[in-house]
C-alpha cells in the first residue's frame, strides 16, 4: 500500500467522519413535529351558531339595562407552574407595545406575560394567552426555554389573582413561521376555553437577532 | 351607505320626525351578508312602550334606559310601531312604516326626544370596523332635548359642539376615563361626571337622553363586542440558544466531508488504475 493510497483513505475516513457529525447535528436540530394541530383548530371554531331571530320570535329579544359598562370581574393569572419542564414563573398583566403593535412580553426573561385584553382564568370562552421569552442575548435562558419540549397530556397549573389554582392539560404543540402564524385564532375571545402559551423558536438569525418561528402550546382545563 | 333607511314616515298618535344622522357613516357590506343586526335603544323618559315590528309585538313593556337586541333581521322593509304598554298597535304613539333595513349592517334605532322635546326615532349605523390591539371605540350620540354640548374626558373636551341627533366617535386607548357632558363652550356640567370603562376591542355607544328643561338628562349605554384584533406578533427571544436548524459551520463541515470523500475516493481509484 503506497503512502499516497493511505493518504487518500485517510481523507475518505475524515470525510465520512465529517458527514456523520453533520448528520447527527442536523437530526438533533430538527424541531419536534407539531402535535394536536387539529385539536387546537377545533377548539377555536367550536362556536354555537348565532341564533337568527325572526320578527315573529315573540318576547325572546334580549333586553339589557343601558347602564354604563363597568369593570368586568376578570381573574388575571399570577403564577404558572409546568412541572414537566421545571417551570414556575410569575405572570404579569401586559398589553401591546404601542410602538410596534406587538405583544408586550415582559423584558425580564424569568417572568411571563398574560394578555390582559383577552379573557382571564375565569373565562368560559376564548383563549387565555400567556407569552414568555425563550431566551435573551443579555439574560440567557428564559422561563419558556423548554416550552417546545411539552407534549400532549402534560399538565400545568395556573394560579389566579383570586388565589384559586386551575389545572390544564396540554392538547397541542405547534410551530409556525412568525409570518404565517394564525394569531387571530390564538387571541380569539370565543370558542372553547383554553390556555395558549407562546414563545419563540425555530432557526435563529444572528444578524437580526430574531427567531424565525413561534412555538404555540395549547392546553384545556383538565 | 343607504341614505334612506327609512323611506316613509307615518305619524301615529304623535308626530314622528325622522332624522338621518349617522346613516352617512360608511359600513362595509359584505356581499354574502343578507341580514343586519338591529338594536333598539329607549331614550324617552317616563314612557314605557310596547314595540311592534310588522304588526307583531316584539318588545313588551320596554322601559326607558333599556337596550334591546341585537335582533338579526333579514334585509328588507319593516313597519315599526311604539304603543303605550297594553294598547293595540292601531293607537301607536310613534310609528315608522317601511323602514328599510339594509343587509350586513349593524343598526341602532334610538327612540328619543328631538332637540325641541318631541319623540322621534333615529336610526344610527354603528361603526363595527375592527379595532387595533389595545384600542376601544367611543361613540357619543346626542339624543336629548338639549342644546349643543361638548363631551369631556379627564376635563378636556374630546367631542365639541355635538347637536341632536348627531354622533361623534373616536378610537382611543382602552381603559377607564372620567367623562362628563357640558353645554357647548362652557364649563356648565349637564351630565356626569361618570367613570367610563372603555374595554379593549369593544365599541361603547353612549346616548345622552332626556330633557334639559325637565331636568332629567341622563345616559344610556350600548356596547358592541368582538371588534378586537390580535397583536402584530409575539417577539419572545433574542438569545439564539434555542435555535433549531443548522448554522453556517454545518454547511462548511458537510461540504468538507463531501470533498474529502470524493477526493480520497478518486485518489484511491486512480492509484489502483495506475498499478494495474
Amino acid at each position: 500500500m503506497t503512502v499516497r493510497h493511505r493518504g487518500a483513505l485517510a481523507a475518505m475516513a475524515a470525510g465520512v467522519a465529517a458527514l456523520t457529525i453533520a448528520t447527527v447535528v442536523a437530526c438533533g436540530s430538527q424541531p419536534a413535529d407539531d402535535v394536536g394541530t387539529d385539536e387546537a383548530a377545533a377548539l377555536a371554531s367550536s362556536n354555537p351558531p348565532s341564533p337568527t331571530t325572526g320578527t315573529g320570535g315573540g318576547p325572546s329579544v334580549p333586553v339589557t339595562a343601558g347602564g354604563l359598562p363597568t369593570d368586568e370581574r376578570t381573574v388575571p393569572p399570577v403564577k404558572l407552574r409546568i412541572p414537566a419542564i421545571d417551570v414556575t414563573a410569575t405572570v404579569n398583566p401586559v398589553g401591546v407595545d404601542t410602538r410596534t403593535d406587538e405583544f408586550d412580553v415582559p423584558p425580564s426573561v424569568d417572568q411571563i406575560g398574560w394578555y390582559r385584553y383577552g379573557p382571564g382564568l375565569e373565562t368560559d370562552a376564548g383563549s387565555v394567552v400567556i407569552a414568555g421569552h425563550v431566551d435573551s442575548s443579555e439574560q440567557g435562558k428564559g422561563a419558556f426555554f423548554r416550552l417546545r419540549e411539552l407534549d400532549r397530556g402534560d399538565t400545568l397549573t395556573a394560579t389566579g389573582a383570586d388565589g384559586k389554582q386551575r389545572a390544564y392539560r396540554v392538547v397541542a404543540r405547534e410551530e409556525y413561521a412568525k409570518t404565517k402564524i394564525p394569531l387571530d385564532r390564538y387571541f380569539a375571545r370565543d370558542g372553547k376555553p383554553r390556555l395558549t402559551l407562546i414563545t419563540c423558536g425555530g432557526p435563529f438569525d444572528p444578524k437580526t437577532r430574531h427567531y424565525r418561528d413561534n412555538i404555540v402550546v395549547t392546553a384545556v382545563p383538565a | 351607505m343607504q341614505l334612506a333607511i327609512f323611506r316613509r314616515v307615518a305619524a301615529g298618535g304623535a308626530v314622528a320626525a325622522l332624522a338621518f344622522a349617522g346613516v352617512g357613516a360608511a359600513t362595509t357590506t359584505p356581499a354574502y351578508a343578507a341580514s343586519s343586526k338591529v338594536s333598539v335603544v329607549h331614550g324617552i323618559p317616563d314612557t314605557p312602550v310596547d314595540v311592534y315590528v310588522n304588526g307583531e309585538k316584539t318588545l313588551d313593556n320596554f322601559k326607558p334606559g333599556d337596550v334591546a337586541g341585537p335582533l338579526t333581521l333579514p334585509e328588507g322593509e319593516y313597519d315599526i310601531a311604539l304603543t303605550k304598554p297594553g294598547e293595540p298597535v292601531g293607537s301607536a304613539i310613534l310609528k315608522v312604516d317601511d323602514a328599510k333595513v339594509p343587509g350586513g349592517a349593524n343598526i341602532s334605532l334610538a327612540a328619543h326626544l328631538s332637540a325641541d322635546g318631541k319623540p322621534q326615532i333615529t336610526p344610527f349605523v354603528n361603526d363595527t370596523a375592527k379595532l387595533a390591539a389595545g384600542k376601544a371605540r367611543l361613540i357619543v350620540r346626542h339624543t336629548a332635548a338639549a342644546p349643543a354640548v361638548d363631551v369631556r374626558a379627564g376635563g378636556k373636551p374630546v367631542f365639541e359642539d355635538l347637536t341632536n341627533p348627531k354622533e361623534a366617535k373616536a378610537d382611543v386607548d382602552a381603559g377607564t376615563v372620567k367623562a362628563d357632558v357640558v353645554l357647548a363652550g362652557t364649563d356648565t356640567v349637564a351630565i356626569g361626571p361618570a367613570d367610563l370603562n372603555l374595554k379593549e376591542g369593544t365599541a361603547t355607544i353612549v346616548y345622552a337622553i332626556g330633557s334639559a328643561e325637565a331636568k332629567n338628562l341622563d345616559v344610556v349605554a350600548q356596547t358592541i363586542t368582538g371588534l378586537h384584533s390580535a397583536p402584530g406578533g409575539v417577539p419572545s427571544g433574542t438569545g439564539g440558544q434555542a435555535g433549531t436548524g443548522v448554522d453556517t459551520w454545518w454547511y462548511v463541515l458537510a461540504g468538507a466531508g463531501v470533498l474529502l470523500l470524493v477526493g480520497g475516493g478518486a485518489r484511491v481509484a486512480t492509484t489502483r488504475t495506475g498499478r494495474r
